[in-house]
């Protein structure tokens, strides 16, 4: 009786042991070879919208007449900053109300500032030139300005109060009710 | 009876793995394609002229041409500068002028010819996404379509120019191909099978209420119109590239666009015409997207059709949610009808517009080169395939290694040498880069 235990336990075990075997065996069929790694595929952010509340992300630009356009020269006054590329159709759209709230700008104690995006100095200054654009204009060449501020693609115009925080964003065209809004946030009152 | 339950088991088990192991299989060769190994960097274009926004395109004969935009050498006279802000410190400002150029290899990419001048006059050609075309009759003569502003030069409300090679190795007077003028730009150029010509662009010349029609117009081999500007779609996206394939014989046409809903929803469709280009069918949805986005992306879609009349598509979308942003696939089993649920290609790395082109090989293998940004922040060009069998993809190669900046890249294949070029640029200097690959080998 006592003797005949063991041996059931050792078919137990044996029978045990082939089946981990055929179930190993079947993973070995079934698990693919490993994957080959893809290159440079980096994970993409949480967010990709601009925060509004947060400090202006710096910049150190130059405007087409060779001026810098740095965000903390700046500071003491709000300031909009209106990203825009001479091919762009709202951008065109939208650039009188920018000219408009440069004029008044410049009474009510206010920056407007534009930064070409994707676009090149000759293209810019002839369009500059053509849209009679009366406030500074800002080479962006390499995107470095336009990836800090977290935007797909112009136009996107940012309102930048006189301690140099985002209060208010706008991304794609403007109106002028829609800048009064903002313009308030950032400190301004037309 | 229990030890018999654990091989019963195990004997289940093993059935189970082995029906799942083909799926599996399948799941492990989706990413088992071999990458494509790229020979090194040539430049096209005069470097001190900032050649950008290349297009590759075979000749019947197999010379591979290139076409491509660079400054022209002339400054803006004094006084003819902005004013205010934008006057420059006491230079002339720099010319808008640029002009298109052509040149061919015969092998494959090594050795290129001299550049031929396309635009007979000086113009502020377009490049970037509304870059120049080019097209070839059955004689290999060149035809390329380009835009250049309107008359107040407003790049918005341009012209589409055109000109043909005219068999001395110069180019024909370019000619206006849309009949109302400061309305047209974005053109693509296809030579129909039957030896004409076939142009489409964007027009704007009705503004409202469904902004941005289709237009289309024929000529024949010797560049005369075979037809007046017609109008074949509307609601279409305002800056974003046209996609074209023809099939059976050019009775079949796809024309794939960004199209724009009154809700400023961007989804991308394909429009089917099987008389020739003549009349479309209504749209098909390729992607309910959903991208909701008041302003045109600048990015459209590239479209390619394989040796079993299936359509491939590419596009950039940024979706529902930011986190759906990035470059994707689908392909149409039924001669677009219908499409399969979009595949992601790559996604977004950060918030950028990403552009893409595709190209499908002789044994339908499709090849895709986009743009993304690199762990530095910079954009480079990347490139991967999907197999004929249309589930084993290629890992995710960088091609680019710019200082700067690498955009919008274009491809061209001939049997088996696939061929990629971008632009390059850095601060205010651009280049035209070309690579080649032995394929299906």
């Amino acid at each position: 009786m006592n003797s005949s235990i063991p041996k059931l336990e050792l078919a137990h075990w044996q029978s045990l042991a082939s089946s981990l075997l055929i179930m190993i065996g079947a993973f070995a069929i079934a698990m693919p070879a490993a994957p080959a790694r893809a290159q440079h595929v980096h994970p993409a952010p949480r967010s990709f919208a601009p925060v509004v509340g947060a400090a202006a992300p710096p910049f150190d630009l130059n405007t087409l007449d060779g001026t810098a356009a740095q965000l903390q020269t700046f500071h003491g006054k709000p300031l909009v900053v209106n990203f825009f590329a001479s091919w762009c159709d709202p951008c065109r759209e939208e650039m009188p109300l920018l000219n408009d709230l440069a004029v008044k700008g410049a009474q009510q104690g206010y920056n407007v500032l534009g930064i070409a995006v994707e676009d090149t100095r000759a293209a810019v200054t002839e369009y500059a030139r053509e849209a009679k654009l009366v406030f500074p204009i800002a080479l962006d060449l390499n995107s470095t300005v336009k990836r800090a501020y977290r935007i797909f693609g112009p136009p996107a115009t940012f309102f930048i109060d006189r301690r140099g925080f985002v209060r208010d964003v706008v991304l794609g065209p403007i109106t002028a009710e829609r800048a009064r809004e903002a313009l308030k946030k950032a400190g301004i009152d037309l | 009876m229990h030890t018999k339950s654990i091989q019963v088991l195990a004997v289940i088990c093993l059935f189970a793995l082995s029906a799942c192991a083909p799926e599996m299989v399948e799941r492990a060769a989706s990413h088992a394609a071999a990458v494509v190994h790229f020979g090194s960097e040539r430049s096209l274009g005069r470097i001190d002229k900032n050649p950008s926004t290349p297009f590759l395109r075979y000749a019947p004969d197999g010379r591979l041409f290139a076409v491509w935009s660079e400054d022209h050498d002339v400054l803006w006279p004094e006084g003819k500068h902005a004013g205010g802000h934008q006057r420059m410190s006491g230079d002339r400002s720099p010319s808008p002028m640029r002009n298109v150029f052509l040149a061919w290899s015969a092998d494959g990419g090594g050795t290129w010819s001299s550049p031929t001048r396309v635009n007979s006059s000086v113009e502020a050609v377009q490049g970037e996404e509304n870059g120049p075309k080019v097209a070839f009759g059955k004689d290999n003569k060149a035809y390329v379509v380009w835009s250049i502003p309107g008359a107040k030069g407003d790049k918005t409300r341009a012209n589409v120019r055109f000109a043909m090679e005219d068999g001395n190795g110069d180019f024909t007077p370019a000619g206006t191909l849309n009949e109302i003028k400061d309305a047209a730009r974005f053109p693509i150029i296809e030579t129909t099978p039957e030896g004409n010509l076939l142009v489409a662009w964007i027009d704007r010349r009705i503004d409202n209420p469904k902004p941005r029609q289709l237009y289309l117009m024929r000529l024949g081999a010797d560049g005369k119109a075979l037809t007046k500007n017609y109008q074949a779609g509307e609601g279409l996206c305002e800056c974003c590239k046209l996609g074209i394939s023809f099939a059976d014989a050019g009775k079949t046409v796809y024309i794939v666009d960004r199209e724009v809903d009154a809700n400023k929803i961007r989804n991308h469709v394909l429009r089917k015409s099987t008389d020739g280009g003549k009349n479309f069918d209504a749209p098909v949805e390729i992607s309910n997207d959903g991208w909701q986005v008041p302003s045109c992306p600048h990015s459209g879609p590239s479209i390619g059709r394989d040796s079993r009349g299936r359509l491939h598509v590419a596009w950039f979308t940024l979706g529902r949610l930011e986190q759906e942003a990035g470059i994707y696939y689908s392909v149409s089993k039924d001669g677009g009808r219908s499409f399969a649920p979009r595949s992601l290609i790559h996604a977004n790395t950060a918030p950028e517009t990403l552009y893409n082109h595709l190209c499908v090989g002789d044994d339908d293998t499709v090849y895709f080169a986009w743009t993304n940004l690199d762990g530095d922040n910079k954009a480079q060009v990347y490139l991967r395939t999907i197999a004929a069998d249309g589930r084993t993809w290629s890992p995710i190669q960088q091609i680019s290694h710019a200082t700067g900046n690498a955009s919008r890249p274009v491809l061209a294949l001939m049997h088996d040498i696939l061929h990629i070029a971008w632009t390059e640029t850095d601060g205010e200097t651009s280049r035209v880069v070309f690579r080649s690959a032995t394929v299906n080998r």
